[in-house]
């Protein structure tokens, strides 16, 4: 299913000087009739609009370690209602988009463009609020509407965690003003939340699209050391606020591609630290970056982390993996909030490893058997939360019968998140069997 | 609006881009391109022609499957009473001489011309409010939270339909005295007296194999629209056995029997997400169903259709399960869930657009009742699968490739009413 509109420079470090050559006077290789149309534009030819990123073969169905740390513009935060909304500029790359169980890839076309994202907050929660409400994107230049209105894609990636994202050309170098329309959040929401995100709010931003940002944002681009590209791990989320990466140092990568890898890892000074701890991740995802839950920092960007297993309330079921997602699964008993009833809440929270980013635009249904025999089926809803930030969940549905110790809990994706994916996330989260949990002997209240 | 540049432009391009300006320079633009059209005359006999004006069906021509086909070129002029207060006799007399002078002018078809006029909310509160039980025209509103439309608050509509560039443009020249005869008939009165045309608010579109291809030169508008597609979202759209029935559209009872209300919302459409970023698979899961993209049932554009979407009562019965098990639905699928008896209330005449350089739709759709509209509409956003396997848009039939502009409501009287109906016609 991967549909290559363009020719790609297949990648291992030694191809990189090749994939030099493979550059395009357009900067993109592949299609010279890109360069005639681009000519009186007002960008000179040699421009480079997009890196030409390497490639890793075969990477495992997991999330893995991509070749390069992303580089981006940050823009400063806007406030519009509610909610805050932090804008990143990047170089247009490739992205997938999930049909059902299936990527689709996405790649620019080279034409000028940025990749644009942004991140959502709640103001007084400072929850990154990882659903998608259909946000739309009208850019001008001029008081001239740019391109026609599009809803950016909710996407997940390693640096960002979730955010709305998309490539959107450009008529080329100038001032851009973006108008962000958010509609109010559907989804079931409770806690603080229950009855909050009802407005439709809009906030506006402005950047400038030139040599000097393509320099800096491809230029920026950290590569990490290639032994570790394609291994199941994933990059640290970046840290806000340092994000645009303009070292020199990187400029040339194209020329010299051989060289510039081998002593790139610890230039930022979290370039080698987060690979140290990459094969016991699965043990251990919790505390790695202990400081990017203080969802109530306003002066930063939060990051969408989802909190560890443990501080669920409730009793843990079980954190068992599929498709390389974790699903922590507990069970509120009695009289909680997320409940109109007395029974208890089954609470499901997907998260990806490592850096627990939550997976929206799930289905999931649960079903419990005693002794093999089914005593209920149903769907849990997804659902955000306060406290418990973006899960799925449901009434058990027993009626008047208990759960009892040895139940099992038997937890179907009967679809994977159909968010869209930057790189190293695109082959995990697809194929996701169902997973089962028992009831414990101990319940606690 | 200035006439377009000729150069680079393709003969049918150019004839769309002609229609879209209008006037007396369009028209004769049109003609030093075309010549003379041959057009078929119309008829002295006003009986000879069916008593609702919406009745278009039977004149249309059909396609190779017998679907009806829309005439190509559709200009939407909007109409706003110059005298305040309620209309007199004379003005009503006015009004239907001018309109009957293009019935006499060209025949009720393809080739040559078929029109409504329709009166908004706006307008029956000027003239003295909708005194009926059997008709509610309430105001158009936004129908989702993903808009905020402003609204057709003119008084009326009328929707000039023909597969000649030419025959819109003279039409309309016609109705407001600018040209002495049209296909060899005098014209002796015209609206001009009675209503303004509020230009911008001029719409125009095109329907058709082939047109939306042409227009690949608009901004928006991405390489990769099918050659062959009649609708910029590359599918053929208005089989007949999704469509309402003239019959199904049409006001049963009371003063304005025989008459149908019309909805028109103008959209952006983003082609160039769905055309450069979706696949062809998704795009017929989005359009349609999943299932028609496992069992192969659309083809490139739909050709593998006939009359009928595929859209059966098991695929429409699958969308809750659709979204939950295959997190994508398809947006006739989704539509089609407000249908009743199993039968469409939605008569759908939409067509595309480029008016503001760049790609949108302008859907008019004909039925009973505006609060069928709101229903469909309803079914179609699907807000209740949203969470449950598919976002608010995300994967959620077309959701995330049209943004709504404009929402206008208009009663679409029958003949005999058309011409500045009073609210109570006892
Ligand atoms: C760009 C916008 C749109 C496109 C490209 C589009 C396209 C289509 C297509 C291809 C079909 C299936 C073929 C057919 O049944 O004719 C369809 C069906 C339908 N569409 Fe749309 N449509 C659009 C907007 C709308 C809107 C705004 C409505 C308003 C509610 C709507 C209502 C329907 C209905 C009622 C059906 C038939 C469902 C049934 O079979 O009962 N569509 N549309």
């Amino acid at each position: 299913m991967n549909r290559r509109r363009f020719f790609h420079c297949a990648g291992s470090v030694a191809a990189l000087a090749a994939a030099a050559g493979c550059i395009g006077s357009d900067g993109l290789g592949g299609d010279p009739d890109d360069a005639d149309d681009e000519t009186d534009d007002g960008i000179d030819d040699d421009r480079q609009v997009t890196p030409d990123l390497p490639e890793i073969e075969d990477p495992p169905d997991a999330v893995y370690v991509p070749t390069h740390r992303e580089a981006m513009r940050m823009l400063e935060p806007i406030e519009a209602g509610e909610y805050t909304l932090a804008p990143m500029l990047s170089y247009p790359h490739p992205f997938w988009l999930v049909d059902g169980r299936e990527t689709e890839r996405v790649d620019p076309d080279g034409g000028p463009a940025v990749h644009l994202m942004f991140s959502l907050w709640d103001d007084e929660t400072g929850i990154v609020l990882p659903v998608d409400a259909g946000a739309q994107i009208r850019v001008e230049q001029n008081g001239q509407q740019v391109g026609s209105p599009r809803t950016p894609w909710p996407m997940i990636s390693q640096e960002m965690g979730f955010h709305f994202g998309d490539n959107v050309p450009l008529d080329g170098d100038g001032t851009y003003t973006v108008e962000v329309t958010l509609p109010p959040i559907g989804v079931r929401k409770t806690g603080a939340l229950e009855d909050r995100f009802t407005e439709t709010e809009t906030a506006t931003f402005e950047f400038t699209y030139d040599e000097d940002f393509r320099q800096e944002v491809i230029g920026g681009i950290d590569y990490l050391d290639e032994e570790h590209w394609g291994e199941r791990g994933a990059i640290e989320p970046m840290e806000h606020g340092h994000g645009a990466h303009g070292d020199d140092e990187h400029g040339d990568h194209h020329g010299d591609g051989d060289d510039d890898h081998g002593d790139h890892d610890d230039h930022h000074g979290d370039g080698d630290d987060d690979h140290g701890d990459h094969d016991d991740h699965h043990g251990d995802g919790d505390d790695d970056h202990g400081d990017h839950d203080d969802h109530s920092d306003h002066g930063h960007v939060p990051y969408s982390s989802l909190p560890p297993a443990e501080d669920y309330s409730g009793t843990l079921l079980g954190e068992p993996e599929t498709g390389d997602a974790t699903l922590v699964i507990s069970l509120l008993e009695g009289d909680t909030r997320l409940t109109d009833g007395t029974e208890p809440y089954l609470l499901v929270s997907p998260r990806t490893p490592y850096n627990r980013v939550p997976l929206a635009d799930m289905a999931l249904s649960a079903t419990i058997d005693r002794d093999g025999e089914e005593l209920a089926t149903f769907d849990l809803e997804q659902t955000l939360d306060d406290e418990y930030d973006l899960h799925y969940g449901a009434e058990t549905g027993l009626d008047d019968a208990e759960l009892e110790p040895g139940d099992t809990v038997t937890i179907t994706v009967e679809s994977p998140p159909q968010v869209s994916r930057h790189r190293g996330y695109e082959t995990a989260f697809l194929e996701m069997p169902a997973v089962e949990v028992e009831i414990p002997e101990e319940v606690s209240e | 609006m200035s006439l377009p540049d000729r150069t680079g432009l393709s003969r049918r391009e150019y004839l769309r881009a002609v229609v879209a300006v209008g006037g007396a320079s369009a028209l004769s633009a049109c003609v030093a391109e075309n010549g003379e059209t041959d057009v078929p005359g119309g008829t002295d006999d006003p009986d000879s022609l069916p008593s609702r004006q919406h009745a278009w069906n039977d004149a249309l021509s059909t396609d190779d499957d017998g679907n009806v086909q829309l005439p190509e070129h559709h200009v939407l002029l909007a109409l706003s009473l110059v005298e305040d207060g309620a209309p007199t006799d004379e003005d009503r007399e006015t009004v239907e001489t001018s309109l009957r002078t293009l019935e006499r002018a060209y025949e009720w078809s393809n080739e040559g011309l078929v029109f409504t006029i329709g009166y908004t909310p706006a307008y029956f509160d000027r003239v003295g409010s909708l005194a009926t039980e059997t008709v509610d025209l309430p105001e158009p509103t936004a129908l989702t939270t993903r808009e905020d439309p402003e609204p057709d608050d003119f008084d009326a509509l009328l929707h000039l339909a023909s597969d000649h560039a030419e025959v819109v443009l003279r039409a309309e020249e016609a109705l407001f005295g600018d040209v002495a005869d049209v296909n060899g008939v005098d014209v002796d009165a015209d609206l001009s007296s009675i209503f303004e045309r509020l230009d911008d608010q001029r719409r125009t579109g095109f329907v058709g194999p082939g047109l939306p291809a042409d227009h690949t030169d608009t901004s928006g508008v991405p390489e990769e629209v099918p050659e062959d597609a009649p609708f910029f979202m590359g599918f053929r759209s208005g089989f007949r056995a999704n469509q309402a029935t003239e019959d199904r559209a049409t006001i049963t009872e009371g003063p304005f029997e025989g008459g149908t209300t019309q909805h028109v919302s103008s959209m952006d459409i983003q082609l160039e997400t769905w055309f450069t970023q979706d696949s062809h698979r998704q795009r017929i899961a989005k359009m349609f169903s999943p299932e028609h993209v496992d069992e192969e049932l659309v083809g490139e554009i739909g050709e593998r259709l006939s009359t009928s979407s595929g859209v059966t009562d098991e695929r429409i019965e699958a969308t809750a399960e659709d979204a939950r098990t295959r997190g994508v639905v398809g947006h006739a699928q989704k539509a089609a869930r407000a249908r009743e008896d199993g039968q469409p209330l939605l008569l759908r005449r939409d067509f595309n657009t480029v008016d503001g350089d760049r790609p949108g739709l302008h859907f008019l759709s004909l039925q009973r009742e505006i609060e069928e509209f709101v229903r469909v509409r309803e079914a179609m956003t699907g807000s209740d699968l949203a969470g449950n396997g598919v976002g608010g848009v995300l994967n959620n039939g077309i959701l995330q490739y049209i943004f709504v502009n404009r929402r206008g409501n208009y009663l679409v009287p029958p003949r005999s009413l058309r011409a500045l109906p009073p609210g109570d016609p006892a």
